[in-house]
């Protein structure tokens, strides 16, 4: 019951935040999931290991394991809504998809292949094998895309910087990441207002004008920013920085139920591979 | 009132610009007191603020921590900045960590502390606030009054002898005004000096036992309330206006109404006491 108050609390602010979508959309839903708990470190892990496993096997029944076992931690698990899921998944489909019709589709003046298409003067023809094969990255692209789905829309970007610092990744670049990520939400929410204030202006109300508003919006939120640095660093000072940011972390222990079932599935994942090569 | 906590002697600073923001401000604060500081935008109130925690250097001039002058030496500047805390006026500009607990840890952290003893504080800090459910939340999903009392939380958990306020209600609803104060009579109760600037004249003159005037980098005033708020000359040249009750009570003063005993209402039940 907790944690659906939680959840109905933050879907509330959501909500005012509509205009950002996309990729922080995805930052929203790892807060809401009901996976979130799981400690961080195995989740990145698993998903990188199903990652390079899936695509080092190479094979159709591995790759399809592989998406519907993240598929069902991520929805069945985490608590996503299905469609939210699929409409997450059309982004790289489309992609994938048209990258693969180019994969399998040959051109050629002369008759070939097994399936083909007479357009005119030429033909658009495709093998059984050609198929075969397209249809066998389209799997391992997929299996891939949900390994990451499953990382990013259950673990906030601080935790997984967090392992990152965990695995000896310089002081440096994590504070820069938890810095930009702090700031891209900070960035957004004055690059909207001035925007709106433009647009409450006319500022937008045709092409050239909006150009021009677009440009010096950006100068304003460079000096925006610039002051806002200042004004950051202060802060930081008055808090005894002292040139390294720490900050307490949640520990999230690393449970039993989560550990086993990964180990299981990755074993079956390993029996079929191993199964597919023999056969 | 108990004895000069922070002591500030003849104090000079100069932004880059070569403009005086301070000219030789002189003032202490004792422990336990509540002192308003009042002024018009650019009197120099937050480069004081900034000058007292050590984060700006004076061009000139002392600052003495427990009657000690504190230097520039790391050790000096820390103990000025973990004993004297500073709750910014935009809570975004304070807020650096990504989750509120990581935020309200920053500055227990930067004290060097055991993990234990941060966590304990944060724990602490946290739900003095009211914010312990807010604890894994980024501060991009929390609305402006929380915001405001996670930037509160961050120096609470530093356990500081004085706490300065910047403007704290500015840009808060009434209802979160009003739990701010809450909060601010809660650290009063405990003994906290407390250092609150602000531009709601009113609350200055309910709330403060002290209250300083800031014009152009000096301090023009600096005396119980009822005193700094009944010198016209000092409200005509610092652009203050009289706070409400005040102006009230002269009314009725005048008119007849009320006997001319001095005993000036600082609060509405005093007030109404009086009537």
């Amino acid at each position: 019951m907790r944690v659906k108050n939680k959840k109905a609390h933050v879907g509330r602010r959501h909500a005012a935040h509509q205009h950002r979508d996309g990729m922080l959309s995805i930052d929203y839903y790892a807060y809401a999931s009901k996976i979130r708990g799981w400690n961080p470190g195995f989740k990145v892990g698993f998903a990188l290991g199903l990652l390079i496993f899936g695509i080092a096997a190479d094979s159709v029944w591995v790759s399809l394991l592989i998406f519907l076992g993240m598929a069902w931690l991520t929805v069945g698990k985490g608590g996503l809504k299905l469609s939210r899921y699929i409409s997450f998944l059309t982004v790289p489909l489309v992609f994938i998809l048209m990258s693969s019709a180019a994969i399998a589709c040959n051109f050629s003046f002369t008759a070939q292949g097994d399936y083909r298409l007479h357009l005119g003067f030429f033909y658009v023809y495709t093998t059984v094998e050609g198929l075969e094969q397209t249809g066998r990255i389209v799997m391992k692209a997929l299996g891939a895309v949900s390994c990451m789905y499953m990382m990013s829309l259950s673990t906030p970007v601080t935790e997984i910087v967090n392992v990152l610092g965990r695995a000896h990744m310089p002081a440096l670049i994590t504070e820069l990441m938890h810095m930009i990520y702090r700031y891209i939400f900070i960035l957004l929410e004055v690059q909207n207002k001035m925007t709106i204030a433009a647009k409450s202006r006319l500022g937008y109300r045709d092409l050239k004008t909006s150009y021009l508003s677009f440009g010096h919006t950006l100068s304003n939120l460079l000096v925006v920013s610039m002051r806002r640095a200042n004004a950051y660093y202060d802060a930081l000072e008055s808090r005894c920085y002292d040139g390294e940011l720490c900050f307490l972390e949640e520990e999230k222990p690393l449970r039993a139920a989560q550990v086993a079932p990964a180990t299981g599935f990755a074993a079956v994942l390993l029996a079929v591979w191993i199964w597919t090569r023999l056969g | 009132m108990g004895d000069i906590l922070v002591e500030v002697r003849d104090l000079y600073y100069t932004y880059s610009d070569d403009h005086d923001a301070l000219k030789g401000i002189s003032v202490g604060i004792r422990q336990g007191e509540k002192v308003a500081v009042v002024g018009s935008n650019g009197a120099g109130k937050s480069t004081f603020f900034l000058n007292l925690n050590g984060v700006l250097t004076p061009s000139s001039g002392e600052i003495l921590y427990r009657g000690r002058v504190m230097g520039r030496s790391k050790k000096e500047l820390n103990e000025l900045r973990k004993n004297i805390g500073i709750v910014f006026q935009d809570a975004d500009n304070q807020i650096i960590a990504s989750t509120v607990m990581g935020e309200v840890s920053f500055g227990p952290m930067n004290l060097k502390l055991s993990r234990e003893e941060v966590r304990e504080r944060v724990e602490e800090a946290l739900a003095y606030m009211n914010i312990t459910e807010f604890r894994d939340r980024p501060p991009h999903y929390l609305s402006g009054g929380e915001k405001k009392r996670v930037s509160i939380a961050d120096i609470i958990a530093m356990k500081p002898e004085l706490i300065i306020f910047d403007e704290p209600t500015a840009a808060l609803d009434p209802l979160n005004a009003g739990r701010l104060e809450h909060t601010i009579s809660r650290l009063e109760k405990q003994g906290m000096t407390m250092l609150i600037s602000t531009h709601d004249i009113d609350f200055a003159y309910r709330w403060a036992d002290r209250v300083l005037v800031f014009a152009e980098g000096s301090i023009l005033a600096d005396g119980d309330p009822v005193a700094v708020f009944k010198d016209m000359e000092v409200l005509l040249r610092a652009h203050l206006r009289r706070p409400t009750l005040l102006d009230m009570y002269d009314l009725l003063v005048e008119r007849g109404k009320l006997p001319d005993e001095g005993r000036y209402p600082r609060k509405v039940e005093d007030f109404a006491e009086i009537l």
